[in-house]
């Protein structure tokens, strides 16, 4: 233990060319501790004690906080458990739901649809509405321009009424005699 | 060449058609063009009965993309015969990993992230399946069957055969075919405007003589859980029924159940066959708001197609011409 005093102060005074010494303090507890002594005594000593005190009062409450926080992250996921629970009993329709988007595999319509104005043709008046609206919750672009006259539940609305059409259609067509 | 070939094509029919026998009895006669034809050229109708042997029979591999609306996806579809059973297995190649395997009367679906299942089906599902299998010499009465030439697809000769709609309710389709295998290459939907709908491309054919292993060793696996769809008979609902079809469509579904997603919304389900296309017409009482811009919706050739009136919202959906979901939306009426 004496022998690494000298080397210690070494280090402190970045004098210490000696990786092994390094290598030993990092690994013995003890003469960290010791090395952070010396330290102290060498901030009291330049008269930086202030500083340092506060410090390690910071360091200690977060070490303190964060062991307070990995017992919550313990309770936690408990006082969540029955959650799962729940959702298995929920219903057989929802399940069938995520069966459905997966019917989808072998159709035709997969993610996305392009809404095309009908009245193109009569009233050019009317800009072609391009609507990008993702069926089944996928990832694709979305641009969605509403009417006035539509409110955005509206759309939402209409759009999973679409989906929950259209996976109907791909399901019986699956199942078609 | 192509120039001396139609005018064989010519001739031989136009002597066909003023043979006197031909006029006599023409079953007979008939019989007589298909043998006579096979040894000059083939006609449409034999390349296509060639695709639909080929297609079942034969143990291929196929990657190809499939384009609507400027999207492009491509899949992969191997198939293979496993005891006079065919086999076939299908998936994504970008993005989730989306599969499925239908085998014996099963069609089984894998995704990431979600669970497994099969449904229960006898119908061919796969990619070109629907022009495959069609019934081609009963279909005649609805397509007409014209060979437009050679061409090259992945790399291999192809001979290009159109099937006409012969009325405007339906597509028209054109079809490329490997002439070496009769598999089919390409499938053109076409509008009556002649603007591509829908493509489906092969870019890369592989024929095998013995069935692909990979598939093979699927076909003895233990497949998921079959799902039988829970069909409610909803007596308060009224019933209805069309007054028009499109010819050649027939009903082959009529019941009234819950849509899968929404276990509130009880409909009145009609689905229409014509052997290629199925159309799905949905009738219930739930209304959505519904602005002018969207009751069409369209990718590719499926078609969604909607229409309120004062207290029912019908629902038509399917690869069918806007002009026809129109006027089965319009023939809607209550079951006597």
């Amino acid at each position: 233990m004496k022998e690494y005093s000298q080397d210690l102060s070494s280090l402190i005074d970045n004098e210490l060319g000696d990786k092994e010494v390094i290598n030993t303090v990092l690994e013995d507890a003890a003469l960290q501790k010791q090395f952070s002594r010396y330290q102290l005594i060498g901030d009291v000593l330049r008269d930086e004690s202030n500083v340092l005190d506060l410090r390690m009062d910071v360091t200690d409450s977060v070490m303190a906080a964060i062991a307070n926080e990995k017992q919550d992250n313990y309770v936690a996921p408990l006082s969540a458990a029955p959650e799962p629970e729940k959702s298995n009993v929920v219903p057989f329709m929802k399940r069938f739901g995520q069966y459905a988007i997966a019917a989808s595999v072998a159709g035709v319509v997969v993610v996305s649809s392009l809404m095309v104005n009908q009245g193109s043709a009569t009233d050019p008046s009317v800009a072609p509405v391009l609507n990008t609206v993702p069926f089944g919750g996928a990832a694709a672009p979305v641009s969605l321009q509403a009417t006035p006259l539509q409110t955005k539940s509206d759309i939402k609305e209409r759009n999973e009424r679409v989906e929950a059409l259209l996976k109907d259609h791909q399901l019986q067509l699956q199942t078609q005699p | 060449m192509k120039h001396r070939l139609f005018l064989v094509a010519l001739m031989s029919l136009l002597s066909l058609l003023v043979s006197p026998q031909l006029i006599a009895s023409p079953e007979v006669a008939q019989s007589e063009v298909k043998i006579e034809t096979k040894q000059a050229l083939p006609s449409a109708l034999i390349y296509l009965n060639n695709m639909k042997q080929a297609y079942q029979k034969l143990n291929y591999k196929l990657l190809y993309l499939n384009t609507a609306h400027n999207q492009i996806e491509p899949k992969q579809l191997i198939h293979g015969v496993v005891d006079g059973k065919s086999i076939a297995y299908f998936y994504y190649l970008n993005g989730t990993m989306r599969e499925s395997l239908q085998f014996d009367g099963k069609i089984s679906f894998y995704q990431q992230g979600s669970q497994a299942y099969s449904l229960a089906t006898n119908r061919d599902q796969s990619v070109f399946a629907n022009i495959a299998n069609f019934d081609f010499e009963n279909g005649n009465k609805n397509y007409e069957y014209i060979i437009l030439g050679r061409d090259r697809i992945a790399g291999k000769k192809a001979i290009v055969v159109r099937m006409i709609s012969k009325d405007q309710y339906r597509y028209s389709y054109i079809v490329w075919l490997d002439l070496e295998s009769y598999l089919p290459l390409r499938l053109d939907i076409i509008n009556k405007s002649n603007q591509i709908v829908e493509q489906t491309m092969v870019v890369s054919l592989n024929i095998s003589e013995t069935i692909n292993p990979w598939i093979q060793q699927l076909s003895v696996q233990a497949t998921p859980e079959v799902l039988h769809l829970p069909l409610t008979t909803i007596g308060e609902l009224p019933k209805w029924q069309l007054d028009w079809m499109p010819p050649g469509f027939e009903i082959v579904k009529d019941d009234q159940h819950k849509l899968m997603m929404h276990d509130t919304d009880p409909v009145s389900y009609i689905m229409l066959n014509d052997g290629i296309v199925r159309v799905s017409v949905y009738v219930s009482t739930k209304q959505t708001e519904l602005a002018e811009q969207q009751n069409i919706i369209q990718r590719g050739g499926t078609l969604i197609y909607t229409k309120q009136t004062e207290n029912i919202e019908i629902n038509v959906i399917g690869e069918i011409p806007l002009l026809t979901a129109e006027k089965i939306a319009a023939s809607i009426e209550p079951s006597k």
